[in-house]
């Protein structure tokens, strides 16, 4: 069992040290070099590149999907490397909430039953899982299509299903992966916008994107390039203007 | 607890909720138990008519007669022969009869031509051979200690005989014995487990004595003993009879025969039981097949809850609980199904619907157990997905 994370604000929520993430074994790769970061409670934070700069090995390591192949991932304090399975699982449970360029909902459930899998095995009683979910969905401007399906919905507001998902935990941080990639510049400025209201002194929102656009709206860029970190600097957010 | 109960919310939405999948993996298991439950419903049903004639007589009635040595005529039995009898402690009825020879049995005077040719056996009765027999009197009564005289003679007649002597129920007729009136009491019902008792007379033992002049030593008993002990009474009563002496006993349990009739086709029930088991043996690889295919299609799921922190294990315990469920509800509908397609068969065939419902839960158990064997595979399958190859990000 994963101890419960819980750092000061302001504080590094999450730090890759000297990270490298190497495929394949008579070849090797490196997704990843020597790259370490911290991620303080408070950031709204892009990570940018190309693709094949190592953005998404990135994401998966930051989302404890999967471990580094040299250095350590500790969030609030805790060496990710050494846990098991189901304390790195409760560890992401508890801790990270995700959004994709897929949205990733599940078909068959309605946008509460996508929300509310997001508090399972938690212990939580059926109504404070109905409340929160509920809520959460009202904080994404869905509380009345709460009983609709994915395919019933566009593609913003499943995205925005998703982003109910990734909040109704109250992570330390949200992880989003192309968060607009798939959506159309009105959906995706609707998107950016509640990203932007996600902005808080008790969690950090990482975007990972190719998108400067969505770069921008960030106040802190990471750029990524051959697996390595080749920028890491503080801007005054802009509002989303739509993709390039 | 709550977790528990979130697992099996999610496994159940997760069947329901693809009808289609779930509809054809039930199949296997569906077909499997009904078969099973068919095959031995059918063929024991086949036999239902003998098996409920035999459970209304009882498989505890046991004959017992002298055994003849070379040169004896008539052999019988020792006059205390009930008694000693009763001494078995797991008897609890038993009735002696004796054979009264050289009667002719007339149904009316005058009659001698036609039905003296039909040798009518009378017998000696006590008052509790009915009782014993466990057969009804099915017009007037039976034999009573008041009948011991020469005043009224009574007679009771078995139904054969009353059917061939045209006997109406209570009427009132004489019936001559060696010449000699005597009063129809009464009509035995029939005795299936001894049908030779259908066509005789019954006379008591006063009677037999007093205008036949014979000696009362039993031919015949009827004993019931205690039930599951009948197999012990019968090896019992031989030694009981004979005291260590040299009376030898023969002993039968008329039920036998009928229960040995009664019996399933044990060949037939075997092979079909076999095609059941292969049917639900196939829907296993069905069930294993459709599941693997269908945690390919669900990765992005798998993928998804993994992500939201779902652990390996409970991601298999998800599965294999939708293949428990499968299981569960294919049993139990295939086990309606054969039940129903008995009563059907049986209905068309006119057979008497026999089903040991005592079995159910072991065919359900069947298929719970294959469908979860099944699910093995396709669950370890899910729990070793890698969410990250899963999500496809980036």
């Amino acid at each position: 069992m994963a101890e419960a994370v819980t750092p000061e604000p302001g504080g590094p929520l999450l730090e890759l040290t000297d990270v490298s993430r190497v495929y394949g074994e008579e070849v090797q790769v490196y997704a990843l070099r020597e790259v370490s970061l911290k991620i303080n409670a408070g950031d709204l934070l892009a990570i940018i590149g190309p693709s094949g700069s190592g953005k998404s090995t990135m994401l998966g390591l930051l989302g404890v999907l999967d471990r580094p192949s040299e250095g350590t991932v500790e969030i609030g304090g805790h060496d990710t490397g050494t846990l098991d399975d189901a304390s790195r699982s409760r560890l992401r449970g508890d801790s990270i909430g995700f959004v994709f360029q897929q949205f990733h909902l599940i078909p068959h459930l309605s946008a509460y039953g996508n929300v509310d899998t997001a508090l399972l095995y938690r212990g939580l009683s059926k109504s404070e899982r109905r409340d929160r979910a509920l809520h959460a969905l009202e904080q994404v401007g869905l509380g009345a299509r709460a009983d609709h399906r994915p395919v019933q919905m566009s593609g913003g507001e499943q995205q925005r299903v998703a982003i109910a998902r990734a909040i109704v935990t109250e992570p330390l941080m949200i992880l989003a992966d192309e968060p607009t990639g798939a959506l159309d510049s009105a959906n995706a400025a609707n998107v950016m916008e509640l990203f932007a209201e996600l902005e808080s002194p008790d969690r950090a929102v990482v975007l990972v994107t190719h998108d400067h656009g969505v770069a921008a709206t960030a106040n802190r860029v990471v750029a990524m390039r051959d697996g390595r970190i080749v920028d890491d600097s503080l801007q005054v957010p802009q509002p989303f203007r739509g993709s390039e | 607890m709550s977790k528990s109960r979130e697992l099996f919310g999610v496994a159940t939405h997760g069947i329901a909720s693809r009808k289609v999948r779930t509809l054809l993996i039930l199949l296997g298991p569906v077909v499997g138990v009904a078969a099973m439950v068919g095959a031995v419903g059918l063929t024991e049903s086949a036999k239902g008519d003998l098996k409920e004639k035999l459970a209304s007589l009882g498989t505890n009635l046991i004959t017992v007669q002298a055994a003849g040595s070379f040169g004896q005529q008539n052999p019988t039995l020792p006059k205390d022969a009930v008694t000693r009898v009763g001494a078995v402690p797991t008897v609890t009825k038993a009735s002696a009869v004796s054979n009264v020879d050289g009667v002719t049995v007339l149904p009316s005077q005058g009659a001698d031509t036609y039905f003296q040719a039909i040798p009518v056996p009378v017998l000696a009765a006590d008052k509790n051979l009915p009782g014993v027999l466990d057969v009804p009197i099915v017009s007037g009564r039976w034999l009573q200690p008041s009948d011991s005289g020469t005043k009224s003679r009574a007679v009771v007649i078995g139904s054969g005989l009353a059917a061939q002597y045209g006997q109406l129920p209570g009427e009132i007729r004489t019936i001559t014995l060696n010449g000699i009136d005597y009063g129809v009491v009464g009509v035995l019902g029939p005795v299936a487990l001894d049908p030779n008792l259908d066509s005789a007379a019954f006379v008591t033992q006063y009677s037999a004595k007093h205008d036949f002049a014979t000696t009362g030593e039993p031919t015949k008993m009827y004993v019931r003993a205690a039930p599951g002990t009948t197999q012990a009474t019968t090896d019992a009563i031989p030694t009981a009879i004979s005291l260590g002496g040299t009376d030898q006993v023969t002993t039968k349990i008329p039920s036998d025969a009928l229960s040995a009739a009664s019996k399933a086709d044990k060949t037939l029930q075997q092979t079909a039981l076999f095609a059941g088991i292969l049917a639900l043996a196939v829907g296993g690889l069905g069930i294993a097949n459709v599941m693997s295919i269908s945690v390919i299609q669900r990765s992005s799921e798998i993928g998804i809850r993994r992500a939201l922190g779902t652990t390996r294990s409970l991601i298999a315990l998800q599965f294999l609980l939708e293949a428990l469920f499968v299981g569960i509800l294919g049993g139990v509908i295939g086990a309606m199904l054969g039940v129903g397609i008995v009563y059907l068969v049986s209905g068309f065939a006119g057979w008497v619907v026999v089903i040991d419902y005592g079995k159910m839960p072991l065919w359900i158990g069947l298929a719970v157990g294959v469908a979860v064997i099944a699910g093995l595979y396709p669950s370890v399958k899910a729990a070793r997905l890698e969410p990250l190859e899963t999500l496809r990000l980036g």
